[in-house]
């Protein structure tokens, strides 16, 4: 048998073992049998995710099955018919299909069609050659443009996207260096690191911002434009401490290096049609309090006008990263489940977290956040974390002194983009560390600083967010 | 868990030898196989193809007895199962009208000429498995050590 089927196998009998253990033994008082099952469909999802025997979208995708057919309003007749006492209330089918079209999915589907859209007219390549001119020929002038083009692009596209993108510019000169010039190392870590610590900077940025959307409603709600006050800031910072320590660890020998970017802007009537609806749609998104849309109804505008015109065709629309959506319907199902059983809450509230102090509880949290991050990926942490993490803000009053659960939420989130210590941490990474410039060592070297110095800005972001009364 | 294949078709042994080891850093990620003759890669390839692995990239030698190789790419590259296979001609004596012929009749992905250098041929099998994988949609971060880096960048920052 392979290992891929051995964990699965694991993770199977882990989740039934949770589902046949009579509820007594369990340390939470009245249990209910839905509460139960949503236990060990959690417990499953997240051995699968660290495990990865199937891809990551595909237990997504099995949260979905498993719950309507265990804890949906139309799930098999002998699961959910006779119900005794503490079976617990049943989801509604409806519901649970719905986190398909989540709005938290549709504002990532625009933002993929605004990614697309701007390779294909080039406005990426185009901008990318404008914004690098003013950096001159010094490595490490160089360095900081490339790097902040990088964040700024994986604020609106992918970031493995970008580092595919900004690796493939890269590249040729990299092998230009002379091998022993450790300025390969800073040059090829500054991409995936500005990838990944550029989608903090806006709710589309990476999946997890737009999962903890998903969990801040009501008064908690944050804007498009609310999100990159604090969120751009933060990335500045976070790049600029990267830059500093990659020089650092690793300056560079060279004293001049020519980058050449191919390609221009078109000018087609097409181009000039993407050019347009792309500043238009992050102009609709900074001032929704001037017209009221929200930033998923925006979201939607750039899809309509892309295929209306014929910029997105059918082909196009087949290399969607339909797996990414599905891996945060997954997640928003997930919480779904545990929100709806009551389970979230009634775990919560049998652990004592009113005796720890609160900043413990945001400390423990974030640095949760970031290691699990470092293993998996930072959708499927998100994913895990935030319902559990949510119930704590709601339910534990000591919080609200901090920023109550607003504040939990959104430092979870960002830690959990700060797991990027690892080749595996993120795709980022991966593709970085294949150019074979760098090795395991000095990858971690410069991220695990960089993780703990973002933990501590967390910190400090959080602290004056709610002095400045925005939580 | 499918297997990636790299078929190498070449009647001479030693030259057969020559190739596979060349290739040998590629296989601890995919499958590479020895073929004496056409009919053998042909009878390979069904096999391969019955059991739902993937076949990645053929290279073969033009001037063999029986089947040419263009022959061999040619059926190989008119069969809608393998639309997406890469197909390398490996060759000294192929004439005009051969190489015609092996362009626009077998649709080669690269001509590469006898005598090769092994830097050469390993890199564009490593150029032709990359754009395979994607276009398979197989999971490209399992074979990353013997993908191009070049071609996969350019691929992957099309997607989203």
């Amino acid at each position: 048998m392979t290992s891929q089927a051995k964990n699965f196998i694991l993770s199977l009998v882990v989740a039934i073992a949770i589902v046949l253990i009579p509820s007594q033994y369990f340390p939470l008082a009245q249990l209910s049998v839905i509460e139960q099952r949503v236990m060990a469909l959690f417990v499953f999802a997240a051995m699968l995710w660290v495990l990865e025997p199937i891809p990551i979208y595909a237990t997504s995708i099995l949260i979905i099955v498993l719950e309507l057919l265990t804890i949906s309003t139309s799930g098999i007749n002998v699961l959910i018919d006779n119900q005794g006492d503490h079976f617990g209330e049943l989801i509604a089918y409806k519901d649970i299909m719905g986190t398909f079209a989540s709005p938290i999915i549709l504002l990532f589907l625009g933002g993929f069609f605004l990614a697309m859209a701007s390779t294909k007219y080039r406005l990426d390549q185009g901008l990318a050659k404008v914004l690098l001119k003013p950096f001159g020929t010094r490595p490490k002038m160089i360095m900081l443009g490339l790097m902040i083009i990088t964040a700024v692009f994986s604020m609106f596209m992918s970031n493995t996207a970008t580092t595919a993108m900004m690796l493939a510019i890269l590249a040729p000169v990299l092998t230009c260096f002379d091998e022993k010039d450790p300025g390969r190392i800073a040059f090829a870590l500054s991409i995936p690191f500005a990838a990944n610590i550029g989608g903090i900077g806006t709710p589309i940025g990476t999946p997890p911002n737009a999962l903890a959307l998903k969990y801040l409603t009501g008064e908690n709600n944050i804007g498009f434009g609310e999100w990159m006050a604090f969120g751009v800031p933060f990335v500045i910072v976070l790049l600029a401490v990267a830059w500093f320590l990659l020089l650092k660890f690793f300056p560079p020998k060279a004293e001049h290096l020519a980058l050449e970017i191919k390609g221009k802007f078109m000018t087609s009537r097409k181009a000039i049609i993407v050019y347009v609806t792309f500043g238009l749609t992050i102009l609709l998104w900074l001032f929704d309090f001037v017209h009221g849309m929200n930033s998923y109804t925006v979201a939607m505008i750039p899809v309509a006008v892309f295929l209306a015109f014929g910029i997105i065709t059918k082909e196009d629309l087949k290399k969607m990263s339909w797996d990414v959506l599905w891996l945060v319907s997954g997640g928003i199902a997930l919480g779904l489940g545990l929100e709806k059983s009551g389970l979230a809450a009634h775990l919560v509230n049998s652990i004592p977290f009113d005796q720890y102090a609160p900043v413990l509880i945001v400390a423990m949290a974030a640095i949760l956040a970031t290691i699990m991050a470092n293993f998996m990926s930072n959708t499927a942490t998100a994913n895990l974390l935030l319902p559990i993490i949510t119930a704590v803000g709601v339910s534990v009053m000591s919080l609200e002194a901090l920023g109550g659960a607003k504040m939990l939420i959104l430092a979870t989130t960002l830690a959990a983009s700060l797991g990027m210590s690892l080749p595996i941490s993120t795709p980022p990474n991966a593709l970085a560390h294949a150019t074979g410039m760098i090795e395991s060592r000095h990858m971690s070297k410069v991220g695990v600083t960089l993780a703990i110095v973002g933990l501590v800005l967390i910190g400090i972001l959080m602290y004056v967010l709610n002095k400045v009364n925005f939580l | 868990m499918e297997k990636i294949y790299i078929i190498c078709v070449e009647d001479q042994r030693e030259v057969l030898n020559t190739i596979a080891t060349q290739l040998s850093s590629l296989d601890q990620y995919v499958i590479i196989e020895e073929c004496e003759s056409a009919p053998e890669a042909e009878e390979l390839i069904e096999e391969i193809d019955t059991k739902g692995d993937f076949i990645a990239v053929v290279v073969s030698d033009h001037v063999m007895p029986g089947k040419t190789g263009v022959e061999l790419l040619t059926t190989l590259h008119n069969d809608q199962r393998f639309s997406d296979t890469k197909k390398i001609l490996l060759t000294g004596q192929a004439t005009h009208m051969d190489t015609i012929q092996a362009i626009n009749m077998a649709g080669i992905d690269y001509y590469l000429e006898k005598p090769w250098q092994a830097d050469d041929l390993l890199h564009k099998i490593k150029i032709l498995l990359t754009s395979y994988i994607i276009q398979k949609g197989l999971n490209y971060k399992l074979f990353l050590e013997v993908l191009d880096q070049e071609t996969l960048f350019g691929l992957l920052k099309q997607t989203p």
